[in-house]
């Protein structure tokens, strides 16, 4: 156990010192210093040792780190792939769309565009601007908000070499005023009201739409960031979780009748809106830009002009209008007028001025949904006996099958009232600005009023109607004269020029002989 | 190593083993759901029967009916577009000639009212705009309120078109009735028949809403036979409801003899569309709050929320509008004209939660209710003892109206609710499913999962739907 027997393990020849040392007695000066200076050098080496052990441990955690982080990025291609995958897919499906049109006996150039309603070149040329502030948010989309955009058009412009009938298609818009010129020989007043509404629209009414179904899948990563951040940020998932219900909930309470009943809600509404803007559980700074139609710069004067928003203020406006939009499917279908207070709700919250980005509302969420649910308002056609058509049509499926009949036509007269009760919100007397001004209504009926005999479907009369149904007065009011044409156009001649006169069809008459009767508002 | 690899092996076949023991169960549950009968009515024919001839065609237009074009732009007006099934089925029956009686059940809010409202203006002569032509009656106020602003809607582009509701208080003393359509309650009724304020000489037709209810109870019942002797002989007798026990359906067949018959069985009677819960409260005292948390949880138009007693129902009322609800309470303290402004504020939507005792359990129709909560659990007899499935059904027939989507939650919160909600489940042979108070975000998904569920079930209403 001790020194007991030195010449066993110590050379005496080469080490006389050593030998002295151990010849003396065994508590010596030399002994003791000598045991001091072999125990230094054991415990230095061990600590070497574990040094060296706590480097590469450090290293190997720094090496899993950054396998971690090349999995995730892998994921993230693994996604972007995906994604691109589904614009390939996507891509082709328009492609076949258009094919289509050739094949019908009239030459419609009016229809490919609508089909093919997409993006134009120009926007993306303004991409690197806007999705370079983006620096510290998170961006879960995997690319640039707008990059999409531009890679799509690129891939169908070479598919497609006539790209250009987009550009001509702009017009159906400005049409308006030739398919109103025919009724309006003996409405003088009307073009001076008319013409400078709707012209703002065209320009943009392309792009608009599929632009409007990538910000809805940005909505979805959206939702699915939010649940991955709540599985990490306690305080976020305790106060996410009841802030949707209580939207959900507000908007749900919403009532008719006199002006300022449905105040409480409302201020609830702006109250949580703010609570997640002022982001005090910490949730990730996202960039709006992934949830607006067309790029933004900041604008001097404005309050919101940074790269990014708190992602619990884009969750909860998402959820907002979700709220909004099922309470048109599940409520304003079987009564129409409860829209209306939902609609002024909708406008309130939106124009608020510290809920604005860059100068302007983010309203295009809510629309984003719209275009989805209700694509005739956004100039989609389709066929309600094919699948495609349906499809097109926004004709839901529950479980893989079509929902019936009269549940579609239900949810299409909710949604067309909510889209008058949003669109056609009086602003004259507000400080705030109109976030989805009545022009956009104009367009919308536009849209459909112009489709041609053979493609017009049950849906848009569905439509039609209940965007008309108490909304003449109001829309009257917007455009004068010209909105009256705009009635004729739309309850006379359009069900006159539908081929079928199914019951949908029929209903657009009964609904002039209405307002003939209710309003003393005679079309002819 | 061999008794190591047996160790290893061994666990694994295990759960293997158990595994099929819940496949078992799920086909069991599957085959619960292949058992469930599909939708289709029956039709039973009187006379027609034997007559090969007999044009037993199925409409699938409101064209195809012949109705006049004038009702025909009404059902436009009111975005009616086709016939639901007990309509394709049983108007041909009824507005066909000679007239024939008519008894028929269909579930909840599958356009019953539509269907007789129908037969009705078909029937009447509007040239004789002041000469009673048609009775309906029904066992409440509301219900002869509601009917009255059917036929009002329907028939808005008939001219010379009177409905007027012989309900206490509607009627003026001076001139009696002068309209060529008379909606009412029996009492009412009977008093103007006797005093000779309502000349029933030339009436053509005779309905009875949730008829069941009104040749049932003693008092009603003796009142409609009463009501019914004082009419011609020849009058078609209509009677609609969608519940029929058997043994006031077989006063039913006297009533109204030689009749057809479409009839279901009662395993049929729910309303698929309609998604049935249970919340499951840990005690009586909490049920308010979880009744506030439960409008976070899903979309909701309007509500009716039925109670036991008028305390409760004011309490529910006090805590909901604090909670921000509009809300309309209803019970037995209020009368006549109250009632019926209570009402009309819940139908024009200026409020959305009406609470109630029993009173509106049958017939009313607001097409938005898109949730029936049982705050108590429906019962009946001496002290309450015994669960009450009629009234459970009728209920929650308040929502899924027309084949829309509907919820019902039913609150259980001790022994007895529990017992009683699940004999009503067992009667009707409904799957009830369970919610939870604990975590909110759960249950959220769980009402969500549900709601899809239902809708996506084949069989989804299509009987209310005619497809």
């Amino acid at each position: 156990m001790t020194y007991s027997s030195p010449s066993r393990w110590v050379n005496p020849n080469h080490h006389d010192d050593l030998a002295r040392i151990f010849d003396e007695p065994r508590n010596s000066e030399a002994r003791h210093a000598h045991v001091l200076k072999v125990s230094e050098t054991a415990h230095t080496r061990l600590r070497e040792d574990a040094e060296k052990i706590l480097q590469e441990a450090l290293l190997r955690e720094e090496t899993e780190r950054i396998l971690a982080e090349k999995r995730r990025e892998q994921d993230r291609l693994l996604a972007e792939q995906k994604l691109a995958e589904e614009h390939q897919r996507l891509n082709e499906l328009r492609k076949k769309k258009i094919e289509i049109p050739p094949l019908l006996p009239e030459p419609k150039p009016g229809v490919a565009p609508v089909v093919n309603g997409n993006f134009k070149p120009a926007p993306s040329q303004t991409t690197p601007t806007t999705a370079n502030i983006g620096q510290p948010s998170v961006n879960p989309f995997g690319k640039p908000p707008f990059q999409a955009v531009a890679a799509a058009p690129a891939a169908q412009a070479t598919a497609i070499p006539n790209k250009q009938p987009t550009e001509p298609a702009k017009p159906p818009v400005l049409g308006i005023n030739a398919l109103l010129n025919g009724n309006l020989t003996t409405n003088g007043a009307v073009p001076a009201i008319a013409t400078p509404k709707p012209v703002p629209t065209p320009p943009t009414s392309a792009p608009q739409t599929d632009r409007y179904s990538q910000i809805h899948k940005n909505l979805k990563i959206l939702r699915k960031s939010m649940m991955e951040q709540a599985k990490v940020n306690r305080a976020l998932k305790e106060r996410m979780g009841d802030m949707r219900r209580e939207i959900r909930k507000s908007v749900g309470q919403l009532t008719g009748g006199a002006p300022g009943v449905n105040k409480t809600q409302q201020q609830k509404i702006v109250t949580l809106l703010r609570e997640a803007l002022s982001n005090r559980v910490d949730s990730q700074p996202m960039d709006p830009s992934n949830f607006v139609l067309k790029p933004r710069n900041p604008m001097e004067g404005t309050l919101h002009n940074q790269a990014t928003l708190p992602s619990l203020f884009l969750y909860l406006l998402n959820v907002f209008s979700k709220a909004v939009i099922s309470q048109f499917i599940n409520e304003a279908s079987a009564r129409p007028e409860t829209a209306d207070p939902v609609g002024v709700c909708v406008a309130a919250a939106f124009s608020e001025p510290d809920f604005l980005w860059r100068g302007e509302s983010l309203i295009d969420i809510l629309l984003a949904k719209f275009r989805i649910v209700c694509p005739v308002l956004f100039g989609y056609r389709g066929s309600e006996k094919t699948e495609q058509g349906r499809q097109r049509l926004g004709w839901w499926k529950d479980g893989g099958h079509w929902i019936p009949d009269q549940q579609h036509m239900d949810r299409m007269t909710g949604l067309g009232a909510g889209f008058a009760a949003i669109s056609l919100r009086n602003f004259t007397k507000s400080k705030k600005e109109n976030p989805y001004p009545a022009r956009n209504y104009w367009a919308a009926m536009v849209k459909i009023v112009r489709t041609p005999p053979s493609e017009i479907s049950n849906t848009q009369c569905v439509v039609l109607k209940a965007m008309i149904q108490n909304y003449e007065a109001k829309f009257i009011d917007a455009f004068g004269n010209a909105a009256v044409a705009a009635l004729r156009a739309a309850l006379i001649q359009f069900p006159a020029k539908a081929p079928e006169k199914s019951a949908a069809v029929n209903s657009l008459h009964v609904l002039a002989q209405v307002l003939k009767r209710d309003t003393g508002l005679n079309l002819g | 190593m061999a008794d190591l690899a047996s160790r290893i092996t061994k666990p694994a076949e295990e759960p293997a083993a158990s595994n099929t023991v819940p496949e078992d169960s799920i086909e069991g549950a599957n085959s619960v759901g292949l058992v469930e009968s599909s939708y289709d009515v029956e039709v039973k024919l009187a006379d027609l029967q034997n007559d090969t001839d007999s044009p037993l065609y199925s409409v699938t237009s409101f064209d195809q009916l012949g109705l006049p074009s004038q009702i025909n732009d009404g059902l436009l007006a009111m975005n009616f577009k086709k016939p639901s099934k007990i309509q394709e089925k049983a108007l041909p029956l009824m507005i066909s000639n000679p007239p024939t009686n008519m008894i028929a059940q269909s579930q909840s809010g599958t356009g019953k009212t539509a269907a007789f409202v129908l037969t009705v203006l078909s029937r009447v002569d509007f040239t004789k705009p002041e000469q009673p032509q048609a009775l309906l009656l029904a066992p409440s106020r509301e219900l002869a309120r509601q009917i009255q602003g059917v036929i009002q809607t329907v028939g808005q582009f008939c001219d010379n078109l009177k409905v007027e509701a012989a309900i206490p208080g509607a009627v003026s003393r001076e001139f009696g009735v002068k309209a060529s359509i008379v909606v009412g309650t029996p009492g009412t009724v009977m008093d103007l028949v006797r005093r000779r304020q309502f000349d029933v000489s030339q009436l053509k037709v005779l309905v009875i809403d949730e008829a069941d209810n009104m040749l049932d109870q003693q008092g009603l019942g003796e009142q409609c036979v009463r009501v019914k002797g004082m009419l011609p002989k020849t009058i078609q007798i209509l009677l609609f409801s969608a519940t029929f026990p058997d043994k006031v359906y077989n006063f039913a067949k006297k009533f109204a003899p030689n009749a057809n018959e479409i009839k279901l069985r009662h395993q049929e009677l729910t309303v698929k569309g309609i998604s049935q819960m249970y919340m499951d409260c840990p005690d009586e005292g909490k049920k308010y709050d979880i009744l506030c948390k439960l409008y976070g949880l899903m979309t909701i138009g309007s509500s009716v929320i039925f109670v036991r007693t008028r305390e409760s129902a004011n309490e529910i009322q006090r805590r909901m509008e604090e909670d921000g609800h509009k809300v309309s309470a209803l019970h037995g303290a209020f009368e006549g004209a109250n009632r019926d402004a209570l009402l009309d504020d819940f139908r024009s939507g200026r409020s959305k939660v009406l609470i109630t005792t029993n009173v509106l359990a049958r017939g009313i129709d607001v097409s938005s209710v898109s949730m029936v909560i049982n705050y108590d659990i429906p019962m009946k007899g001496a002290g309450d003892r015994e669960p009450d499935s009629e009234t459970y059904l009728h209920r929650i027939g308040r929502t899924g109206r027309f084949g829309r989507v509907g919820v019902s939650i039913s609150f259980v919160y001790d022994k007895k609710s529990f017992d009683a909600l699940s004999y009503i489940a067992n009667f009707y042979g409904i799957d009830l499913i369970q919610l939870s108070p604990d975590d909110w975000d759960e249950t959220e998904k769980k009402v969500q999962d549900v709601i899809k569920s239902s809708r996506a079930r084949p069989e989804y209403a299509p009987n209310a739907l005619g497809n």
